[in-house]
Formats: C-alpha cells, sequence, structure tokens
C-alpha cells in the first residue's frame, strides 16, 4: 500500500472517512428508522399515555412493567407460551434442515427436484398464503388428524401425557418444517463447501460414514449450525402468529394501549435479547473454525 | 521341505484374503443399497410433508364444486375445470393487485440490492474506530420486532404525511433497512470479506477512487450474491404482511395482492355460515376451490421468476459468503 498523503489527510484518516462515506446510508437510516424510534418506544414503555392525539404522556417509570409481571396473567402465560414454541421449533428446525440438507447433497438421482421441491416454503413460507395453507390441512398430514390410530395406541400404550406430546409434535412438525427452507439452504451452502479431499482421506483410513459425520461434516458446519440458531431462534421470537406478538399488535390496533403495548414489547425483546446472547456465548465456545486451526 | 510349506500356506492366505475381500464387497454393497433405499424412502416421505399443502391447493382449485363436497375425490379430479380461476381472477382484482406488488417488490428489492451491497462492502473492507459498534448496531437491528418499532414509525410517517402510500415500505430498503434489511448487509458483508484484497490493491496502485474500486470491480464480482439478496428480498416483501396492513391501513386498493387472500377466506366463511342459514347462493358463490385458486394465482409470479433464477440462486447461495463465517 502506497502512504501517500493527499489532501493533508493521514492514510488512517483517509480509509476512516471512506469507510464511512460506504457506510454512512446506514448511519443515516439507523438514526430515522431505528435509533429515533427506539428513544421514543422506550420512554413511552415507562410512561402514561394521557393523550393520543398530541402524545402527551407522563413519566411513571417502571409502573408499566411492573403491572405486567404482577397484575397482567394473559401477559405472562403468552410469554410462557411464546417461549415454549420457541424452545420446541428451535432445535426441530435445526436437526430436520441438516438432515435434509446432507440427504441432498448426497450424489443421488433427482437432487434437483428435492431441492426445488424443499426451496417451495421459502416461496410461501411467510404470511397469509402459508397461513391458508397450513390452515388446510398442513398440520396433520403427518399425524392424521387430531385421533388418528397411532396416536390413540401410544395414549393407551405409553401413556396420555406422552400421547399428547407426540400428537403436538406431529401436528408442529409440518409447521416447522416448512419454515426450514432458509436454513436448509445455508446448510446445503455449508456442506457445498467440504473439500472432498477430506473425506477421501478418512475413507482410506478405514473410517465409516457414521465417525465422518461427527469427525468432519459436524465441525465443520459447526458456525452455520450457530447462524441458523440465532436465525432460526429471531425467527421463532418474532413470528407474528406468536400469542405475545400477536398480543403486542392487539394492544397497538385494538385497545390503544401503546404505552403497555411498548412495556411488553421491550420487555420480551430483553429476554430474546438475553437468551440470543447465552446462546452466542456457549455456541461460540463449541463451534470449529475452520480457519483457526 | 520347509520352503515348501511357507509357501502353501502364503497361498492360502492369499486366497483367504480375496475371500475376505469377496464377502466385505458383497456386504458393502448390500449396505449401500440399504442406505439407499432408507435415504430414498425418508427424501420421499419429506418431500411429501413439504408438498402436501401445495398440492392440495393445486388439486382443490381444479375440483370442480361436485367433487369438492365429494371426500371420496381427494387426489384425483373427476374432471377439471377453470371455473375457479376465472372467479378467482375476478374476486381478486387480479391485474391491478397484482400492478402493486410488482411496484413495491421490484423498488424494495432495487433498494435492497444497492444499498445493501453498498454499506456491506464498507463493513467489510475499511477498518476504522467505532466500526465494531455500528455492526453491532446491524446485528442489533436484527434482533429488534417489527412489532416494538412500529408505532413510533407510523407516528414519524403520519406527521410528514407519506402514511397510505408506498414510501413507508420503500424508503427504509435504501437505508439498509426496510424488510429484513440488515440481513442483507450482513450477507453482503461477509460475501465481500471472502474475496481476495489484491484487485482493490491493484486498482489503488493504478489510482482509481474506492467508489470507482467499489463500483467498477467489486460490483460486477458480487452478481450471485447479488441474485441471492434479490430473491429473497423479492419473496419476502412479496409475502410480507404485517407493514403494508399498518402502513396502508385506509388506503386498500393500495394493498398487496397476497393481502387480498384473507380477505376472500372470510368473505368464504361468511357464504358458508349463509348457507347454513338457508340462503340459497349458488351462483357465483366462492368456494373453497376458489380461494385455492386465488392463492394459486397470488403466488403464481413467484413461482415462476424462481422457474428462471432457480440454478443460479442455488449456486449464488453457495457463493454468496452467507456461510463462510
Amino acid at each position: 500500500m502506497s502512504k501517500s498523503k493527499k489532501k493533508g489527510m493521514s492514510m488512517r484518516q483517509r480509509r476512516t472517512l471512506e469507510g464511512l462515506m460506504f457506510i454512512s446510508p446506514w448511519i443515516v437510516g439507523a438514526l430515522l428508522f431505528f435509533v429515533y424510534p427506539i428513544i421514543v418506544s422506550i420512554r413511552l414503555s415507562m410512561s402514561e399515555l394521557t393523550s393520543m392525539n398530541g402524545m402527551e404522556m407522563s413519566w411513571v417509570g417502571l409502573k408499566n412493567f411492573k403491572d405486567l409481571v404482577s397484575n397482567d396473567t394473559v401477559y405472562i402465560t403468552n410469554f410462557l407460551e411464546s417461549i415454549k414454541n420457541t424452545v420446541i421449533n428451535t432445535p426441530i428446525t435445526l436437526v430436520f434442515s441438516l438432515l435434509i440438507a446432507i440427504m441432498i447433497n448426497r450424489d443421488i438421482k433427482g437432487r434437483g427436484a428435492f431441492r426445488t421441491i424443499f426451496f417451495i416454503p421459502v416461496l410461501l413460507g411467510t404470511g397469509y398464503v402459508m397461513d391458508i395453507l397450513v390452515n388446510n390441512g398442513a398440520s396433520n398430514v403427518v399425524s392424521g388428524g387430531a385421533d388418528s390410530a397411532l396416536i390413540t395406541m401410544i395414549m393407551k400404550s405409553v401413556g396420555s401425557t406422552f400421547g399428547t406430546y407426540v400428537q403436538t409434535f406431529l401436528s408442529t412438525i409440518t409447521t416447522v418444517l416448512w419454515k426450514s427452507g432458509v436454513q436448509i439452504i445455508l446448510f446445503l451452502a455449508g456442506l457445498q463447501s467440504i473439500p472432498g479431499s477430506l473425506y477421501e482421506a478418512s475413507r482410506c483410513d478405514g473410517a465409516t460414514e457414521w465417525e465422518n459425520f461427527w469427525k468432519i461434516t459436524l465441525p465443520i458446519v459447526s458456525p452455520i449450525i450457530l447462524l441458523n440458531f440465532i436465525y432460526t431462534m429471531i425467527d421463532s421470537f418474532t413470528d407474528a402468529s406468536n400469542p405475545i406478538i400477536a398480543d403486542i399488535e392487539h394492544q397497538f390496533q385494538n385497545k390503544g394501549a401503546l404505552d403497555v403495548g411498548a412495556a411488553m414489547g421491550w420487555m420480551y425483546f430483553l429476554f430474546t435479547f438475553i437468551v440470543c446472547g447465552i446462546v452466542l456465548a456457549v455456541m461460540n465456545k463449541l463451534t470449529f473454525n475452520i480457519g483457526e486451526r | 521341505m520347509a520352503k515348501e510349506k511357507k509357501e502353501k500356506r502364503k497361498i492360502s492366505r492369499r486366497e483367504s484374503f480375496n475371500i475376505y475381500m469377496q464377502n466385505t464387497n458383497k456386504k458393502k454393497l448390500a449396505k449401500k443399497i440399504i442406505i439407499y433405499v432408507l435415504l430414498y424412502l425418508v427424501l420421499f416421505d419429506l418431500a411429501f410433508v413439504f408438498l402436501y399443502p401445495f398440492l392440495t391447493m393445486i388439486l382443490d382449485a381444479f375440483k370442480s364444486d361436485a367433487d369438492l363436497l365429494n371426500s371420496t375425490v381427494k387426489w384425483i379430479p373427476t374432471e377439471l375445470t377453470f371455473v375457479n380461476f376465472k372467479l378467482a381472477f375476478k374476486e381478486l382484482h387480479y391485474l391491478s393487485y397484482l400492478k402493486n406488488s410488482l411496484i413495491i417488490v421490484f423498488v424494495a428489492t432495487l433498494g435492497h440490492a444497492i444499498v445493501c451491497s453498498f454499506i456491506g462492502y464498507g463493513f467489510a473492507r475499511y477498518n476504522f474506530r467505532g466500526k465494531g459498534v455500528l455492526f453491532a448496531g446491524v446485528i442489533l437491528s436484527m434482533l429488534v420486532p417489527t412489532q416494538v418499532l412500529i408505532f413510533p414509525l407510523y407516528q414519524m410517517y403520519a406527521a410528514t404525511g407519506v402514511l397510505n402510500t408506498y414510501a413507508p415500505l420503500l424508503i427504509p430498503c435504501f437505508f439498509g433497512f426496510g424488510l429484513r434489511g440488515a440481513f442483507f448487509v450482513f450477507q453482503f458483508r461477509q460475501f465481500f470479506m471472502g474475496l481476495p484484497a489484491e484487485m482493490e490493491e491493484a486498482a489503488h496502485i493504478d489510482g482509481c477512487g474506492p467508489f470507482r474500486t467499489y463500483l467498477q470491480i467489486m460490483l460486477p464480482m458480487s452478481k450471485s450474491s447479488i441474485l441471492v439478496c434479490s430473491v429473497l428480498s423479492v419473496v419476502w416483501h412479496w409475502n410480507d404482511s404485517f407493514e403494508p396492513s399498518i402502513y396502508l391501513n385506509s388506503a386498500p386498493q393500495l394493498q398487496l395482492l397476497t393481502a387480498r387472500i384473507p380477505e376472500m377466506y372470510q368473505k368464504l366463511a361468511q357464504f358458508s355460515e349463509e348457507a347454513v342459514e338457508g340462503v340459497n347462493a349458488a351462483e357465483l358463490v366462492i368456494n373453497q376451490g376458489t380461494v385455492m385458486a386465488a392463492t394459486f394465482l397470488a403466488i403464481l409470479p413467484l413461482l415462476i421468476i424462481y422457474m428462471f433464477v432457480q440454478k443460479q440462486f442455488m449456486e449464488g447461495v453457495e457463493r454468496s459468503g452467507l456461510t463462510g463465517m
């Protein structure tokens, strides 16, 4: 690199300026569409709205939050329900999408067709269309309806608690699978980046496919597992079908209780943020970075 | 004598080795076949689960009234009708809403593709103080759900008088925000970080300015990443429901095409209630088939686009650097 001094600026200053030039649209956007609404929203969550028109509000500190925790039973139930959804959905999504990606990454006939099929949910996988399709029987394609023979058999033999668990698992699995299109693609891309010579070498040393999976595939795709983990979690936490998100929307649109809605949103976000932070911290230690060898 | 014996043992050892190899080869082959059979079984099963809602949609759309009511007709309609499509086309006001969707999707995707790659390049290639904080901001904006920020934004747009226009949906896209804009910034950053720096250094030595370096050298190299960004942006905007429903609340004629679907669904529920009450609305009544035909029509443009770019899209994902963390 040449150390030319143009316009009396040091190299470093110039790099900073150039970098800022590239990032400047984002900075402007962040101030307008991110920082400003955040400040208003936080202020709103700590105030009581006295008049809707002029946005007049009086500062009440953490009262809204306290009310939510101690008085609002619906909120707590929704909160727990949303967490439960995420806790159930995330591992299923990760395991199935990795499994599918590994299968369609193999040299099999009809690979292109399978890829297209597994990408279809990405095309339809959000919004109204998805809702309609899933409501129209997609949710019980696996379990074969609410009271299928399989479920009754399980209920009788193992116990009703386990039976209901299996039932919810089977009925949610389609919905969950339908939301894992992006994850499958990311895993597939990660798998493609693994050099084939690694597998060849290990096969020469007598490793089985099972060992290959645990010693080669999994460590190399582990950063993508982290990426997908975070992506899935955020997706699930902020999913419009989550009761808490629906509740927040309801507060805004029908009740006009903007202060309470904002408090609900922030408490929920804080929680998701902490969870994501913990996952990042834990997974970062577990992931294997190929560049660091 | 001893030598002969040794020879014999050697042969027998080789033979036994050959037999051993043959057996293991046979075993290996059998194992391979079993694995492949299982693989295809699982794949077909999963493919069925993925395709089921899609297939029912298409099949229902082609079924006549009689077939829809007949529970024995599940997979193969007795006759193919296009009545549902005709009706859905009319009910949706297809062309005018298609135009809305196309405008939003086109402009928003253009914004995302141009601006997010620009920003992503800055994050990937320039090091300066405070960059880490700014990038943390990008990640943070991915995490904060829109629902939390929607009200202040709504107020802001109301104050500037752009409510019930496309501006609230489109303008943020040109600043690296909008629908999952941060995701695209992140994607481009990852992509540019994976490219070798030699080209830029050479350009710099030859006296090429930073903006021109980006425009004439880096941008042409990022075609695959731009394609991935564009496809995802198109799909997500096409299916977006939350923000349009808020910002276009009192301008239903500006709504997206997909927003018409739940409306039709409500109509269907209403009609079936009326039917229960004994009101005979046999003519021009929409049924399950019509709604499914409408759904199919609403996503048809996406399917067509995807058909054309599918191959490049998959290749693009592999090279987009999304996974090269």
